[in-house]
């Protein structure tokens, strides 16, 4: 019971960390087939920026995060203007060879403002703490994340599912020329959803922080997971992103509790099985242009 | 035609008599000893590289830059902790930089890379931190300046022992010096009548600790024996075993993962986190003053000693000492080595002797992260004085 109950718990934190930080390249890659490998960057730049706001210049939590998020967001909506509007019609080895150059960018600019080291972060007093349940304590802390994240993520499905904007992103990732056609702004609304995507990789990046250590090489140490997610998730699905995140996260949190040698493994064979079982993401998906 | 090519060999030849003729005594003289670093300067790693960089130069600003009337040079070499790295690097500064002496080689896979390098060219190479036992082996040219990592986890469960500990926990990272110190602690335990209730061997990769932290818990410890690499892995690791109340609950006792030039990296998780090396910060000897108030002054009023600064630091000495033992001779790696067996020294960690292993006779000490004066340091709790190194590896 308590055994199940932790795995369920931390996985379940772990996996909306990584949920945060995966679904706008899910939903990014799906609209305009851009290979993001500087995604994870966003992420690290929004860990950096909320725990310096927060550890240097003394600002509350939830405010550095939110500053942190929008100043992130505002960020990438310049470098999509300046930067991956040209990638559009590239191919995607260019796509690949240019948002990988982008991370050694964000890798060195992070060495070079923060020090080569972990950027040590703190909890608020409000979150340092452990809370019982009776029959075992949680960390205070992994709770808040599990909060914060489902209602992120519970928004994120209104939007996309409910309103019109998202009726317009689900028809542009379906068939971006039709949508085009049919009047939808679609470089626009790209421009919308990267930045929003960005944002929540830095929210991922800040709330993840004390559970994933920021440093420099924080864009690739992440890559791999962010990938599977986007792999496993299908393009453009939120849903899916979100169920794939937290089976990673809970199969990881078991993998090793149970295997600790080999827990560096269960999650490949995970991705090995699902892929082979569910090629077309792990709930299916529609099919699309 | 026949003219032409006998005038290029005749003024080929001569160009090569004048490049021989012209290195004459006095230019030897003057040509000064180079020394190769190679280590992390970037990466995950780059504290112990920066560490490195700061026990050579605070070396060289408190004795000079001269030894045996001959000048030290020191090139650095950036390795990212990466083996093949290390090994191209070692090559280039052999071939093409004609250093001396090399030293370095943060983590035993560096210096494992290496070894058939040094071997061939005969050069004597300082290992500043890897203390996996098998190295020393693996080259007659590897002089140990850190420690044979036997000794902290075997001191870690004798201590644990007479502090009345019985149920022990092993975790460490999954590679070859992990697996060495878990063998250590377990015999050494199990030897003093200790009970093991949990091995775990973590990966290297592993991102959250949590599920370690949750698994030593339930295995209800009173003693947990941990190596993990600095840097992130510690830090999350000690995090975790914070956030499950066991740094306060159980006696944790580790190496290298807490230095004192690293705790600006943690929060007060790591209170009470314990640790057995052969240095402290802390200790209070004219030499490891001298030392702090150097490294002070040359880079700012934050830095403090390391092991891997001590480890630096000592490589210097003994290297200086291997020049000054060879003045008039040309350089032998072999009679270098020779010249410095069974040499003694006062260190900033302690009195220090090289045995006939190459590996150090030195203090220990057991360390408690404590707060003093609202800032976190490493307390000496108890000393074990001049340690024998176990015999080497068969």
């Amino acid at each position: 019971m308590t055994v199940a109950s932790f795995i369920l718990l931390y996985g379940l934190s772990y996996g909306l960390v990584l949920c945060l930080i995966a679904v706008g390249l899910v939903v990014t890659m799906g609209l305009m087939r851009v290979v993001n490998l500087a995604h994870g960057a966003f992420a690290a730049i929004g860990g950096y920026l909320s725990t310096g706001l927060m550890v240097e210049a003394g600002v509350a939590l939830p405010l550095a995060i939110v500053g942190a998020v929008v100043a992130v967001g505002l960020f990438s909506l310049l470098v999509e203007r300046l930067v991956f509007v040209h990638l559009y019609a590239a191919p995607e080895l260019d796509q690949m060879l240019l948002t990988i150059g982008l991370n050694f960018l964000a890798i060195g600019s992070l060495t070079l403002f923060f020090g080569p080291n972990v950027y040590p972060t703190k909890l608020p007093p409000y979150l340092a703490g452990s809370v019982d349940f009776g029959f075992r304590t949680f960390e205070v802390y992994r709770l808040a994340v599990i909060v914060v994240g489902l209602a992120v993520m519970a928004g994120l499905f209104v939007v996309f599912e409910l309103t019109t904007i998202g009726a317009q992103l689900r028809a542009s990732v379906d068939n971006r020329t039709m949508a085009q056609a049919a009047g939808i702004n679609v470089p626009r609304l790209f421009s919308l959803t990267f930045a929003v995507g960005s944002g929540l990789a830095a929210l991922g990046g800040a709330i993840g922080a004390p559970m994933l250590p920021l440093e420099p090489t924080y864009p690739f140490k992440y890559l791999i997971l962010v990938l599977i997610i986007v792999a496993l998730s299908g393009f453009g699905r939120i849903k899916d992103a979100l169920g794939v995140s937290i089976l990673i996260g809970i199969a990881e949190t078991a993998g090793r509790y149970f295997w600790p040698e080999a827990s560096g493994f269960v999650i490949y064979v995970l991705l090995i099985v699902l892929i082979v079982w569910r090629r077309d993401g792990l709930f299916g998906r529609r099919a699309s242009s | 035609m026949d003219g032409l090519q006998h005038r290029i060999a005749a003024s080929l030849a001569f160009a090569v008599m004048a490049a021989l003729a012209t290195p004459d005594a006095h230019a030897q003289a003057e040509a000064p000893v180079k020394v190769g670093i190679v280590g992390p300067l970037t990466g995950p790693f780059a504290t112990t590289g920066v560490a490195f960089r700061q026990g050579l130069e605070a070396y060289a600003a408190l004795h000079g830059d001269k030894a045996g009337g001959k000048r030290i040079e020191v090139i650095y070499r950036d390795s990212a902790a990466n083996p093949t790295t290390a090994k191209t690097l070692t090559e280039e500064l052999l071939v093409k930089d004609k250093v001396k002496m090399l030293g370095g080689y943060m983590l035993t896979p560096e210096a494992v890379a290496a070894a058939p390098v040094v071997n061939e060219t005969k050069t004597p190479l300082f290992l500043f931190n890897a203390s996996t036992p098998v190295l020393l082996k693996m080259s007659p040219y590897y002089m140990r300046m850190g420690q044979h990592m036997h000794i902290p986890a075997e001191l870690g469960a004798t201590w644990a022992r007479q502090q009345g500990k019985s149920r022990g926990y092993v975790a460490v990272a999954d590679y070859l010096p992990g697996h060495v110190v878990e063998g250590a602690f377990v015999a050494k335990f199990e030897a003093e009548g200790g009970k093991i209730v949990g091995k775990d061997r973590i990966p290297l990769n592993t991102v959250d600790f949590a599920p370690f932290a949750e698994r030593i818990a339930n295995a209800n410890p009173d003693v947990l024996e941990v190596f993990i690499t600095p840097g992130a892995p510690a830090v999350g690791f000690i995090k975790a075993l914070a956030a499950r109340g066991l740094t306060q609950k159980i006696l944790i006792i580790g190496q290298g993962e807490a230095e004192d030039n690293d705790l600006h990296l943690f929060d007060d998780a790591v209170l009470n986190f314990h640790s057995i090396i052969y240095l402290a910060g802390s200790l209070d000897n004219p030499e490891n003053n001298a030392l702090k108030d150097k490294l002070r002054q040359k880079f700012g009023p934050e830095t403090t000693t390391s092991a891997f600064t001590i480890g630096a630091f000592d490589g210097l000495h003994v290297m200086y000492k291997m020049v000054e033992n060879l003045a008039g001779k040309p350089f032998d790696g072999d009679a270098a080595i020779k010249s410095v067996i069974g040499y003694a020294w006062q260190s900033p960690r302690g009195p220090v002797k090289i045995d006939a292993n190459r590996e150090l006779v030195q203090n220990f000490y057991v360390r408690r992260v404590e707060k003093v004066g609202g800032k976190l340091q490493n307390t000496v709790i108890k000393t074990f004085s001049a340690v024998d190194p176990p015999p080497p590896a068969k």
